[in-house]
């Protein structure tokens, strides 16, 4: 079996956020990267298939140089291969040109289950996973908390409210995997040490015969980011920790709560 | 003429609140850019709920009615909406980004492959050009985008208010073949009771990924809920890293909380978490980062690290009571 999970590098969760100078995006140049938290469950679901049986697993990830370290790090994880889609243009995708280009990917590869985080930490867009399962027309399942693999897969979608609908997918198929779906192992030293010798594949758009992703073919632009503007917010308390508390005991105490 | 189509969502056999937070700003677009207001109702034996839908702003509402779709299916809901879009010539599309709307609407937007937008919190038009504002990295950032064509945008609940007023309206039944789908529905589990219920606190004290460590909930967060008489909370970090079980998750996949004090300690304020405890009567946030979102929610806020200030307000709070 062939499991494909498609991996994308994100400012690390506690990375300082500065709006870059064109006002499109942030400055990306002085932060710390990490595989993107949703991706990290959706790799160790590929990974608990192949602990438990024969499975092949290929990460695939789009983006510059930097991206070889999330590419590495989920090899040394347990991840048999790694195509890295290096290529300027792809970078500047939006959500479809990214899913057309994964789907390029996909077509080549013909994974069994392809697994995704089910959102990113930097564009919340929750979009490539299921339209690459279209453009791939594959049926699919988002926000998936765990999955049981045998003839279909089967999969515990989160709803609202803590409730679970429970799906089954024919395969080959696609689920996007949503944080806390299972114990996300670290890549031992050993797996780093045997990641050097497994092969990462460099492609272009080019090499994928892409042609309609890319700068070129976003459809919804990025005008502008901005910091939210604060509006209605809180009243910042200052002064000595003792000054602080004192403040606050006032106001729980006219709350009625002390 | 062009026409904004608003995709209603149906539970437990009724159209969900957000259906009208939908025409609310399908309405708007309409109004600022030529557009048609039109509807789609899908499920099992909607036609009445369907009427209804209609002339509460609505517009023309379009009908497929099939055993198939008793319950959402991902590859019927898909057909169900192409055969809505192109019936109504729609050009723009809005669904709720809600658990069936992010399965299903990203989809739609690759099937027509036009712009795609979710989780929006406003929606404005001028022309064919529509703009779209939307979170980015978790809330710490806001994005417009902009739009020339045809575009599927889902809409966060909660982003407006509901269309409360009643207008003309029609249905019409849609003859869309459904059939064929792949993914079958096998049931929905409820989740289980588990004993602590933060609705019913009066006071809710979390905890988020600042907190840093499992034991400084015991240590720390659980004394400053026991002083206040409170139940202890967490985000959904700290339960998605085994901190704490489920059971003390506050946001929109944990409790929904309405206390009279929230305090959320190291919290940065994640949309998902906001949801589940905004409704709280008065809310105090300690955290280190200034710029973290929860202190736009919070009526009262503390820049600080918040174990100088959690345990210093516990010994307060255990004194206040004498």
């Amino acid at each position: 079996m062939k499991v494909m999970v498609c991996l994308k590098q994100v400012p690390h969760q506690d990375a300082r956020l500065d709006v870059n100078a064109d006002g499109t995006w942030i400055q990306d140049g002085n932060i710390k990267f990490e595989i993107n938290s949703y991706d990290t469950y959706a790799l160790e679901e590929a990974l608990k298939i192949k602990d438990a049986g024969e499975a092949d697993v290929v990460v695939v990830s789009i983006g510059p140089d930097r991206v070889t370290q999330a590419l590495r790090t989920a090899l040394g994880m347990g991840a048999d291969r790694a195509i890295h889609v290096k290529d300027d243009d792809a970078d500047l995708s939006d959500t479809l040109g990214c899913a057309k280009i994964l789907a390029a990917i996909a077509k080549e590869e013909n994974p069994d289950i392809v697994f995704t985080g089910f959102m990113s930490d930097d564009g919340n867009f929750s979009a490539v996973a299921p339209m690459l399962a279209e453009l791939l027309d594959l049926p699919s399942a988002t926000g998936v908390l765990s999955v049981e693999v045998g003839d279909s897969l089967k999969c515990e979608r989160e709803l609202e409210g803590g409730a679970l609908e429970v799906v089954e997918l024919p395969k080959p198929c696609l689920a996007a995997i949503q944080t806390g779906a299972n114990q996300v192992r670290y890549a031992s030293l050993k797996g780093i040490m045997q990641a050097k010798k497994k092969p990462v594949d460099v492609k272009t758009m080019a090499d994928l015969g892409v042609s309609d992703a890319g700068a070129g073919a976003v459809k919804a632009k990025i005008e502008k980011v901005y910091v939210p503007p604060k509006g209605d917010s809180a009243e910042i308390l200052s002064g000595s920790t003792d000054e602080i508390v004192g403040q606050l005991v006032t106001k729980i105490k006219e709350l009625g709560v002390l | 003429m062009a026409s904004v189509l608003v995709v209603t969502e149906v539970n437990n056999g009724a159209i969900r609140e957000s259906s009208l937070e939908l025409v609310s700003f399908a309405r708007k677009v309409a109004e600022s850019s030529g557009r048609e207001v039109k509807s789609l109702v899908i499920g099992s034996g909607v036609d009445g709920i369907a009427g209804e839908f209609a002339g509460k702003g609505g517009g023309e509402t379009l009908v497929v009615d099939s055993a198939d779709a008793a319950n959402y299916n991902v590859d019927v809901y898909k057909k169900a909406i192409l055969a809505g879009v192109e019936a109504a010539g729609a050009d723009l599309v809005l669904i709720s980004n809600t658990p069936q709307g992010w399965d299903v609407a990203p989809r739609i937007a690759a099937a027509l492959d036009c712009a795609f937008v979710s989780d929006c919190t406003n929606v404005e038009a001028s022309g064919s050009s529509t703009t779209f504002t939307r979170r980015v990295f978790n809330g710490k950032l806001d994005a417009q985008l902009s739009v020339e064509g045809t575009a599927v945008a889902s809409v966060q609940p909660g982003a407006t208010e509901p269309f409360a007023g009643s207008a003309d309206g029609s249905t019409t039944a849609l003859d869309a073949d459904v059939s064929g789908a792949r993914a079958k529905f096998v049931e929905i589990k409820q989740s289980e009771s588990t004993g602590i219920d933060l609705t019913k606190a009066d006071v809710v004290v979390s905890g988020g990924r600042g907190v840093g460590d499992p034991d400084k909930f015991a240590e720390v967060i659980q004394p400053l809920a026991d002083a206040l008489g409170g139940a202890m909370g967490a985000s959904r970090p700290v339960v998605d890293a085994g901190w704490l079980p489920h059971a003390h998750q506050v946001g929109s996949s944990g409790q929904v909380v309405t206390p009279k004090l929230y305090v959320a300690a190291g919290i940065s304020g994640a949309i998902q978490h906001l949801v589940g405890m905004k409704g709280s009567n008065f809310i105090v946030a300690i955290n280190k980062d200034a710029d973290a979102p929860i202190f736009e929610i919070a009526d009262v806020g503390v820049v600080a690290d918040l174990f100088e200030i959690v345990p210093a307000l516990t010994e307060a709070a255990n004194a206040a009571k004498g």
